[in-house]
């Protein structure tokens, strides 16, 4: 069982196959949208279902682009520029402050990090009423700044509890030795400490602006203009109207995907990293 | 011992709240006032009128007490708890089975373990488009498979009937547990010391003997922190439900925090949607307490 006899042969193929098998299976929900985004309508509803489509059809991504209220790349841009915000926010503010928590001993440590592990765990039903007061009152309601604001409040707790680690596995002899090149705390923390926790800090930019992507919550009821609304508002608004146009529907959904795909392809060593660090998703 | 080394690294040990207050002054401003905030509004009687007026008035707990005689109210606890344990031991055999399977060092096992955490990490309004359109009563995959299996004759309205809407959101969210817990017990299963398997079976030890012997009793603060984790993520779901079927049909898979939702922005009871949402966070506080001892210890 945990051994580490690497396994040869026959048994090898069987199981190597019944892996991809069990893959497939898993895997078979975004297959499906996938090629029905690419089918026409009338092909959707054909039974028997067809598998691949049978001419290639790429009318409900075009027509999105060209529809006025939802235009999906518009709200892709919109999530882009909510998550690339909340993971700015998420990061400026958590990479220190791990470090501070790592590294020092100060008064009321103790409770701010025990305020950071109770804040991963809140259900945003407690949280949309007084911030949707608090959000008129500042006057940014209906605009991107509320959901920035709103999404970054789920990336700084998970991001401090995956870089204290980080930081304070980084041996204290890197910190003095610093020191002794002439840097102060704050100076030591830039150009030396930083830099060691990268990975840290990629995994904790990742899934900010992951969970700012993800988000439905915030975006729907901080912003209440389609035009605003970032992706997933989109869809949902979308399925409301228009709710069994799967064409239309199916498109969004990919285009909604993208990024996602792009990150777990290209930086999936970090994201295995945040979610076996105690991760609760957002 | 620790702490003196620690003591001599950093003299002026105050300076380290500096790094930390920006961070903790935004939560604090954004989170914890929201979560006072809203126990305020849950002891007023608060609707559209009173929403930005200076005087709200008083209710104490009379917003309590009108929820806990509310029959939708009563269903969506009652939901959220079969919700949360379905889902839970669900994905957690799944997920556990998953990982043992790909524990074993074959050609393809860490790639395509990799593959399979996908579905946790694709957004959920999309996840919950994708059930919906799988589920879906003409259109739907799964009624045209058991079909042609010859499993049902007529095609069953999945999310659109009371009797199965729930059980249709239940497979969904298992669908992006199972990575979660693959991938934490995975990790949790690399830390048994390989002696262990050895020395058992030179004892003559079976794999069901190991497995129940040694596997699940040194597994066991892994399986404690996947399953409380497990139950906080899925307790407060919202997102997968809102968009598969809003709580409906009539209010059958209306969870704590979908009815919480309806009650505020649809409804405008916003001290009842707080009065609900309070719920909600109590439970969740008192299963956190668990969590909050688990991490300490490691902590510590």
């Amino acid at each position: 069982m945990g051994d580490e006899k690497v396994i040869r042969g026959g048994k090898n193929v069987v199981l190597s196959v019944l892996a991809v098998v069990l893959l497939c299976v898993l895997l078979f929900p975004v297959f499906w949208i996938v090629v029905t985004s690419l089918k026409t309508e009338q092909e959707i509803f054909r039974v028997p279902p067809t598998i691949i489509p049978e001419k290639l059809n790429l009318s409900s991504y075009a027509a999105q682009v060209e529809n006025g209220d939802f235009n999906m790349f518009h709200s892709f841009f919109n999530s882009f520029v909510i998550s690339m915000g909340a993971m700015v926010i998420s990061v400026v503010l958590a990479v220190p402050a791990s470090y501070g928590i790592a590294k020092y001993k100060f008064k009321g440590r103790k409770m701010m990090l025990l305020g950071f592990l109770v804040t991963q765990m809140l259900p945003v039903a407690v949280l949309l009423t007084p911030m949707f007061m608090l959000f008129k009152g500042m006057h940014v309601y209906n605009t991107p700044i509320a959901a920035i604001i709103a999404d970054a409040t789920i990336g700084i707790p998970f991001s401090i509890l995956i870089l204290k680690n980080y930081f304070a596995s980084i041996p204290k002899e890197l910190e003095e030795a610093a020191y002794i090149d002439g840097c102060n705390r704050f100076t030591a923390f830039i150009r030396v400490l930083i830099p060691v926790a990268k990975p840290g800090v990629m995994v904790c930019a990742i899934f900010s602006f992951l969970y700012a992507w993800g988000d439905l919550a915030y975006g729907m009821t901080f912003i209440i203009d389609q035009q605003k609304r970032p992706i997933t508002a989109g869809i949902f608004n979308f399925m409301g109207q228009y709710g069994t146009k799967w064409s239309y529907l199916t498109a969004f959904a990919v285009v909604t995907i993208i990024p996602v795909a792009l990150i777990f392809i290209f930086m999936q060593k970090y994201i295995i990293s945040g979610m076996t660090s105690g991760a609760v998703k957002g | 011992m620790n702490q003196t080394k620690k003591k001599k690294l950093f003299k002026y040990d105050n300076v380290g709240i500096l790094f930390v207050l920006p961070a903790f002054l935004y939560m604090l401003v954004f989170v914890g006032y929201p979560i006072v905030k809203n126990i305020i509004l849950s002891l007023q009687d608060v609707t559209v009128r009173t929403l930005t007026a200076d005087h709200k008035p008083f209710a104490g707990l009379q917003n309590y007490i009108d929820i806990f005689q509310d029959p939708v109210f009563v269903k969506s606890l009652v939901n959220t708890l079969l919700f949360t344990v379905c889902c839970l031991v669900l994905q957690f055999i799944i997920g556990f089975l998953l990982a043992l399977f790909f524990n074993q060092h074959f050609s393809v096992s860490k790639p395509v373990r990799g593959l399979m955490l996908i579905p946790w990490m694709i957004p959920i309004t999309v996840t919950a488009l994708m059930f919906k359109f799988i589920f879906g009563t003409d259109v739907g995959i799964l009624n045209y498979i058991l079909t042609s299996l010859g499993i049902i004759s007529e095609n069953i309205d999945w999310l659109t009937s009371t009797n199965t809407a729930l059980f249709g959101i239940i497979c969904a969210n298992v669908w992006i547990g199972i990575p979660f817990n693959m991938i934490l017990i995975s990790t949790g299963l690399t830390t048994i010391p390989k002696e262990l398997y050895e020395s058992a079976s030179i004892d003559g030890a079976g794999k069901v003997q190991t497995f129940f012997k040694i596997t699940l009793p040194l597994l066991r603060p892994t399986i404690e922190s996947v399953l409380i984790l497990g139950f906080i993520y899925t307790f407060k779901v919202f997102d997968l439900v809102y968009v598969m079927t809003g709580g409906g049909p009539v209010n059958s898979t209306h969870m704590l925090s979908t009815y919480s939702y309806k009650l505020s922005f649809e409804m405008f009871k916003y001290s009842k949607g707080s009065a609900v949402a309070n719920v909600l966070l109590v439970i969740l506080m008192i299963v956190g307490v668990f969590y909050l001892r688990a991490t300490k210890e490691e902590e510590e």
